[in-house]
């Protein structure tokens, strides 16, 4: 094992993003590897037993039962243990934010709310001190998403383990983030418009995008056809929207801004995602027919009104998978997305199947993200990118990340808190 | 509109005499002196052929009522007026007494408009002092605002048109807010128009205009009357006397309120849980109170009327929340839809209750809808009686004027309304009169001729037709013969027209003028074709009855309510409380948390309340009801140390740095749905507490999760008293924006000085208090007692061990020093909460006997969170420290199971701790050991029922007993669900059954809901702004807000 260097000044000098966490990136595979022995989560053909996994240069090679170690193969017992494929945090803000309360090191809104062009990954700061306690959850990627209250700007999908963002992009300008106008009324005691106005302002909002949406396709006609020559670095970032090079990821989580966004795309017919959507369990029906994933984010959430179920939220996946809705679940946050896999095990106990669960934060996020060619799944030929662990990682009770491998580069699973960890069980060894 | 069943109105003869036009005085003021020449107008009224409402109850037919100067002089049955008098036929009129509104800022000076405050402005702290007021800006009980009183013409219209007479009015701002007056609406000089100078105290807990800081929470503003009125209580002992810290001083506020209790106090409450807390705080100091309602009374009832005291109602029933457009229903509760339905027949409910309340127009967005309002109530099952005693007898009586007001009878104002049919039917107030002067309320209620009249004149019969439809149209005929009537027009309450009466045999045009003389009659003049005129009589062709007003009343049946009414009156509310049940549970793997560990296939029983027995194969005794667990997981009940749900109006006082004074406890709100939704998730008591805006907060409260008790109902008594204490970037506004900078301390060095400071002035409160009592009888007299001091009362239990402090705390530093602070004042800190640097200090929150209560993975918030780690519990564990884990939110509080497990993952600790870091441990904490934190013989049968080991991921609940009571039940849950829909749906009909009526009421007319608070939340509940650093961490609101 990697000696760590103890970073024993942690002292809280704030500027920019200087406090660079200490944990080495992994380097590349260059020796075979077989794990032997697992529970394997293959997520594309169920779960196998006592099975073994081969992978070799980033990549699967084998997956079977007493298969013999490649020549120079490194080899892992593991038996007893889960694999499963890296799980994938969708609709983060990891490496945008370090510090909540701490306005220098947030870098999650840009000025106005229409701001198509910035792009999530130019900010992502590889070194931040939470992201190893995300991995060390078993998540392995995340995207990270622009916040703002129309259009947002773009995400990408990054490994959580990297030299700096280039080194870390999986996937970069995934899609154009767009926030829904609220729908229905604001009836918070802060809330000092009327009904009227507060309907009037929201329809509004809704022609703003209309608008937007309008100029954006015939800029894209004008570049095309050669009539514009001049850039406008706004219109041009939607243009991918238009050949369904780049998703539009609307966050929306009342049934009426849903319903609202299913309407405004069969206009447009977008490569659409659902960001949030809270009410979605109310149209899964809706959703289902219209084949729109969800990438549901508030497995925990309080109920949305006084007089819903108090296990609303909690039995929304089982709800969705029922009505045949393709949806991931996400954990929308920075340092709290590491509750990722136990809020898909939260699903389990209201209803949800597990291996759906599991499929909920590995392959439906990899294939909403447009990498379902190279992650989401443990098969042949799919990056070698694996979670082992020693119990259940959807159960807080078995969760135990022993070894974590993104394209077969095993992950230093250390963090700063660990590291404080072992800090001050020394203090009790030594006083 | 026409509503009558007497299709002929009329008005009264004679009063347009005396309202139209008249400069005069009728009575004139008596110390003026006379510029001119006296005036000396007649003044004896008599009003005859009326039906007289005397008071409520007691009516008289035909009898004759005489005003002189503005009193009533007498009534007479016999129907005679006195010579000289004004006679005023009122046939079929009905008089009722003027009424009275006990609740008004009618002609008094009102609030200067305030600067706007909020984020950008400094902090004011104290009042500016000037003639004796006292510190706080919101306390002005020595205001008597008959010094400002004006008469306002304009402002009593809109009393007048209702029927109003007499207001007891003050301005309505602050919480003492001085001594009302009692007046007469009528427009004459102000010396004239007092009845009553000074009247009922008014008071609330809004602190209106006031810009000081304290009080910015309802418990804060709760804690400052009864300081207040505990101020009052010595001062009045004190006053004149030397303190130990010099001469009593002289306080304005405190010496007008030393009368509080031979005057008596209006007190307006928000709602109806705020009424019964501003009960228990008057009630203590014996303040006799008459309460400014809100219209929610039915929801707690029977608590309202073990107060004894009277009410005084808004009629404010609200429009039905917008549905029109499709799925509006999501923005509109069950409790909106129920009380929509429901608000009319509160007053019934308090009347039935045996509760008596008078009306008020306050609160009302929409005046006019008072009578249409009343009329609702009394459909609704209030009486007449009732009704009418709430306008006059009993507002009367509240204002201080019902030896002058409120009755018709002689030596009383000649404050009288004059209604045409019942008022409180169909009937509409034609004119009011003040101090014996009218106003016509005609312009409303415009004289309507239309119909069949019998006329006599020129010694001829004729039939006058007159349609009142669109344009006026008319036909006067005689025999078989008929003209149609010329230059028909109806102008000073006279219809006039001319007639070619030729083919009537009488040649010439005639002009006619006629005026109402009664109901049904009409008397006036024709002008022949000789230029001669000739008196007219005319009488209404068609007789009807008069009791068909009331046949039409009892006709219709009661309306059927949709809405339930539950405890409390939410969405999953419950009809009554769930009964105790002495149980037998078979066969459950049972988690005792305590040195049993777990057993498998165990039995318990429960009897009266408590754990009874604990074993394998136990029989059943007698009469017990078995509950199959097999497969079952049972944990004792999950306890929360660090809780802020069921909290009304504001979780911090974080205005001042010291308000130990304050207490959760008496802002409990039973109604937050957030006590069932954590009952779903396990939990059975939560420790509320203050928030961490300032270095010492309020006292906490814990209580069972007892889902539809009342406050009081929910407080877990046992609990010995605890404290909030709060540490770093909160209480040194860190995060609070650029104009709190002001406020001691904004250091950590800061922080330690003024907790030291506090703790030395408590001890020589202490002091000072046994100093005095050690006095003689003699030196006793000479001596003021020591002024109760309830912020320094409280630090004193704290420095005596006698209330445990809870306190927010994040860093090592300030830890250690706290903890150094405190030893050296000979107590110990009790438990530390968060405490996410915990395990740095660990050995010495150990050595100094502290406790730990923390986040289980929270960390990167905010800077002191920077170091939080989720093996904290571990490591705090290992070195000896009783750990537990809280939730700080509403949403963990529901799944403190899977929080704990976190330690399981993080740091290996053992399943056994991490179960009891939710039960046992946090029971220690708050020393409640005893009674609940596990499955133990004798202790309270708090029991959770989990379909999977408990600590799992997969864990779902599937029972919650309280003490042999089960006040969750996953089953009963999905059915109320189903039931929480359909009566949704009802409601929602009905609202969109009702058309524009149901739109028609008050948008004022629902609660606000109460907010998620957060221990950081610290806005000033009456001034509406939130601190800048609110929304720093909303993000995260809906999955656990950061702390």
């Amino acid at each position: 094992m990697k000696k760590l260097i103890l970073s024993l000044a942690l002292g809280l000098a704030m500027t920019g993003s200087a406090l660079a966490n200490n944990v080495v990136p992994a380097s590349k595979q260059t020796q075979p590897v077989l794990l032997q022995g697992g529970t394997v989560h293959t997520v594309s053909s169920g779960v196998i037993e006592r099975a073994d996994i081969i992978f070799a240069d980033g990549k699967i090679i084998e997956i079977g039962t007493n298969l013999s170690a490649p020549e120079g193969a490194r080899v892992l017992d593991i038996t007893g243990q889960h694999v499963y494929p890296g799980f994938i945090a969708l609709d983060t803000t990891l490496g945008l934010v370090e510090m909540g309360a701490v306005r220098a090191t947030v870098d999650t809104n840009e000025v106005g709310n229409f701001t198509p062009e910035v792009q999530a990954h130019h900010a992502y700061n590889a070194d931040s001190n939470v992201t190893p306690t995300v991995l060390y959850t078993g998540i392995t990627h995340a995207q990270i998403v622009p916040q703002g209250s129309l259009v947002r700007g773009q995400s990408s999908l990054l490994k959580l383990d990297s030299w700096n963002w280039q080194d870390g992009l999986e996937a970069g300008d995934l899609g154009i983030h767009l926030t829904w106008p609220r729908a229905g009324l604001n009836n918070a005691w802060w809330e000092r418009r009327s009904a009227a106005e507060q309907q009037k302002a929201q329809a509004e909002a809704r022609d703003e995008i209309t608008e937007i949406m309008e100029t954006a396709k015939v800029y894209n006609a004008a570049r095309e056809s050669g009539v514009q020559n001049r850039i406008d670095r706004r219109w041009e970032a939607m243009r991918g929207l238009f050949n369904n090079e780049k998703k539009l990821f609307v966050h929306a989580d009342d049934r009426r801004q849903i319903e609202q966004v299913l309407a405004f795309n069969e206009r447009h017919g977008f490569d659409l995602v659902i960001m949030g959507g809270r009410d979605s369990w109310m149209v899964a029906d809706q959703l289902a027919a219209a084949d729109i994933p969800v990438v549901f984010g508030s497995v925990y959430g309080l109920p949305a009104r006084v007089d819903d179920a108090y296990d609303t939220a909690f039995t929304t996946p089982a709800r969705l998978a029922e009505a045949g809705v393709e949806f991931a679940i996400a954990y929308p946050g920075f340092w709290d997305v590491r509750n990722l896999a136990f809020a898909a095990g939260h699903a389990v106990a209201f209803g949800l199947d597990y291996d759906q669960a599991v499929a909920s934060i590995t392959y439906a996020p990899a294939k909403i993200m447009g990498v379902e060619d190279r992650l989401g799944t443990i098969e042949v030929g799919k990056q070698a990118t694996l979670v082992v662990s020693a119990g259940d990682a959807l159960d807080q009770l078995g969760q135990d990340i022993n070894f974590m491998f993104i394209d077969g580069r095993e992950i230093n699973l250390t963090n700063k808190q660990k590291q404080l960890y072992e800090k001050y069980q020394q203090r009790i060894e030594t006083e | 509109m026409k509503q009558l069943p007497i299709k002929r109105t009329a008005v009264l003869v004679g009063s347009g005499l005396l309202a139209a036009g008249l400069t005069w005085t009728s009575v004139a003021d008596q110390t003026t002196p006379v510029q001119g020449l006296y005036q000396h107008n007649p003044n004896l009224i008599a009003f005859t052929n009326a039906t007289l409402v005397t008071e409520p109850g007691k009516r008289l037919e035909n009898a004759t009522l005489v005003m002189e100067n503005g009193i009533i002089r007498s009534i007479e049955r016999n129907n005679r007026a006195p010579n000289g008098a004004r006679v005023i036929d009122a046939s079929g009129y009905t008089l009722y007494p003027g009424f009275v509104d006990p609740y008004s800022n009618y002609g008094v000076e009102q609030p200067a408009g305030s600067a706007p405050r909020g984020r950008s402005g400094t902090p004011i702290y104290s009042n500016e002092r000037q003639g004796g007021n006292a510190s706080n800006s919101a306390i002005h009980a020595e205001r008597t605002w008959v010094d400002t009183f004006q008469p306002n013409a304009d402002q009593a219209k809109s009393y007048v048109a209702q029927g109003f007479t007499t207001v007891q009015s003050a301005r309505l701002d602050g919480i003492f807010r001085g001594r009302a007056t009692t007046v007469s609406l009528a427009d004459t000089i102000a010396n004239n128009a007092i009845y009553q100078a000074n009247a009922q105290h008014f008071g609330s807990f809004n602190k209106g205009s006031s810009t000081q800081q304290y009080p910015a929470s309802l418990m804060g503003s709760i804690a400052l009357v009864r300081q207040t009125l505990s101020d009052s209580r010595w001062y009045a002992e004190a006053a004149g006397l030397q303190a130990s810290n010099g001469q009593v001083e002289f306080n304005a506020a405190l010496e007008a309120l030393k009368g509080l209790n031979e005057q008596g106090l209006v007190f307006q409450a928000d709602d109806e849980q705020s009424l019964l807390r501003a009960h228990r705080v008057l009630n203590g100091f014996e303040v006799p109170v008459t309460y400014v309602g809100s219209g929610f009374e039915y929801a707690r009832l029977n608590d309202i009327k073990a107060t004894s005291a009277r009410l005084i109602l808004p009629l404010n029933f609200p429009a039905a929340p917008e549905l029109g457009e499709q799925y509006a229903e999501l923005d509109v509760s069950l409790a909106d839809l129920r009380h929509w339905e429901r608000a009319p027949s509160n007053p019934a409910a308090l009347a039935e209750a045996g509760i008596e309340f008078a009306f008020t127009l306050h609160g009302m967005d929409k005046k006019a809808d008072f009578w249409p309002n009343i009329r609702k109530a009394v459909a609704r099952g209030l009486s007449d009686e009732q009704a009418l005693a709430a306008l006059t007898t009993i507002p009367a009586s509240i204002a201080g004027v019902a030896n002058q007001s409120g009755k018709l009878a002689a030596g009383y104002r000649g404050d009288i309304v004059v209604s045409r049919g019942d008022l409180f039917a169909d009937g509409e107030i034609v004119s009011v009169w003040l101090q014996g002067k009218e106003t016509k309320l005609k312009s409303m209620h415009p004289v309507d001729f239309a119909g069949e009249w019998q006329l006599q004149a020129l010694g001829t019969e004729f039939t006058l037709k007159v349609s009142g439809n669109g344009r006026m149209q008319a036909d006067l005929s005689a025999g078989d013969a008929s003209v149609r009537v010329a230059n028909l027009n109806q102008a000073d309450e006279q219809l006039r027209f001319s007639a070619n009466l030729n083919d009537l045999g009488m040649p010439g045009v005639y002009r006619f003028a006629l005026s109402q003389s009664s109901l049904n009659s009409l008397q006036g003049t024709v002008q022949d074709a000789s230029g001669q005129t000739h008196p007219l009589m005319a009488q209404a062709a068609v007789e009807e009855t008069e009791a068909e007003s009331e046949t039409a009343r009892t006709d219709t049946p009661a309306e059927e309510l949709i809405g339930q009414l539950t405890y409390p009156n939410v969405a999953f509310g419950r009809a009554s409380q769930p009964e105790q049940q002495n149980l037998h549970i078979r066969n459950a793997t049972v988690w005792t948390a305590d040195d049993q560990g777990v057993l498998e296939n165990a039995d318990i029983i429960v009897r009266n309340g408590l754990i009874h027995r604990v074993g394998r194969e136990l029989s059943t005794p007698r009469g017990y009801t078995v509950i199959d667990a097999s497969g079952m997981h049972i944990t004792p009940g999950i306890i929360d140390e660090h809780s802020h749900i069921a909290i009304s109006q504001g979780v911090n006082e974080g205005t001042e740095a010291i308000t130990a004074e304050v207490r959760i406890g008496d802002v409990v709100n039973p109604d937050d749905i957030h006590i069932y939704r954590s009952l779903a998730g396990g939990a059975t008591v939560a420790h509320l507490l203050h928030g961490s805006a300032n270095p010492i907060g309020g006292q906490g409260q814990t209580i069972k999760l007892r889902w539809g008790e009342n406050s009081e109902g929910l407080k877990f008594r046992e609990t010995p008293p605890t404290i909030k204490f709060a540490l770093g970037e909160n209480v040194k506004q860190s995060n609070w924006g650029g104009a709190n900078t002001i406020r001691y301390p904004q250091t950590r060095m800061g922080v330690a000085q003024i907790m030291q400071d506090v703790f030395q002035q408590a001890r020589e409160y202490e002091q000072a208090k046994a100093d005095y009592e050690n006095l003689s009888r003699a030196e006793k007299r000479r001596t003021a007692p020591p002024r109760v001091d309830y912020r320094l009362e409280s630090v004193l239990q704290v420095i005596n061990s006698e209330r445990h402090t809870h306190v927010h705390s994040y860093v090592a530093s300030e830890v250690l020093a706290l903890m150094d602070v405190v030893e050296q004042q000979g107590f110990k800190i009790h438990t530390f909460t968060h405490i996410l640097e915990g395990y740095k200090v660990a050995k010495e929150i150990a050595e100094h006997g502290a406790r730990a209560s923390s986040f289980a993975d929270w960390w990167a918030f905010k800077i002191e969170a920077f170091d939080a780690i989720p093996h904290n519990m571990c490591l705090m564990m290992e070195q000896g420290v009783l750990t537990s884990i809280n939730s700080d939110s509403n949403d963990l509080q529901r799944r403190l199971n899977t929080e704990a497990a976190k330690s399981v993952r993080y740091c290996g600790m053992s399943e056994s701790d991490a179960l009891k870091m939710i039960t046992l441990y946090p029971a220690m904490q708050l020393e409640i050991d005893e009674y609940v934190g596990s499955i133990t013989v004798g202790k309270h049968a708090d029991l959770v029922i989990w379909n999977a080991h408990p600590l799992s991921a997969y864990a779902q609940v599937q029972e919650t007993w309280i003490e042999g009571r089960k006040y969750f039940d996953r089953e009963a849950d999905l059915a109320a669900r189903e039931a929480v829909d359909s009566e949704r749906q009802a409601l929602i009909q009905k609202v969109l059954g009702a058309g524009p009526e149901a739109y028609r009421g008050a948008r004022n007319g629902y609660r606000q809901q109460q907010p998620t608070w957060h221990c950081e939340d610290n806005h000033d509940v009456w001034l509406d702004w939130f601190g800048d650093h609110h929304h720093g961490h909303s993000h995260s609101h809906e999955l656990g807000g950061a702390q």
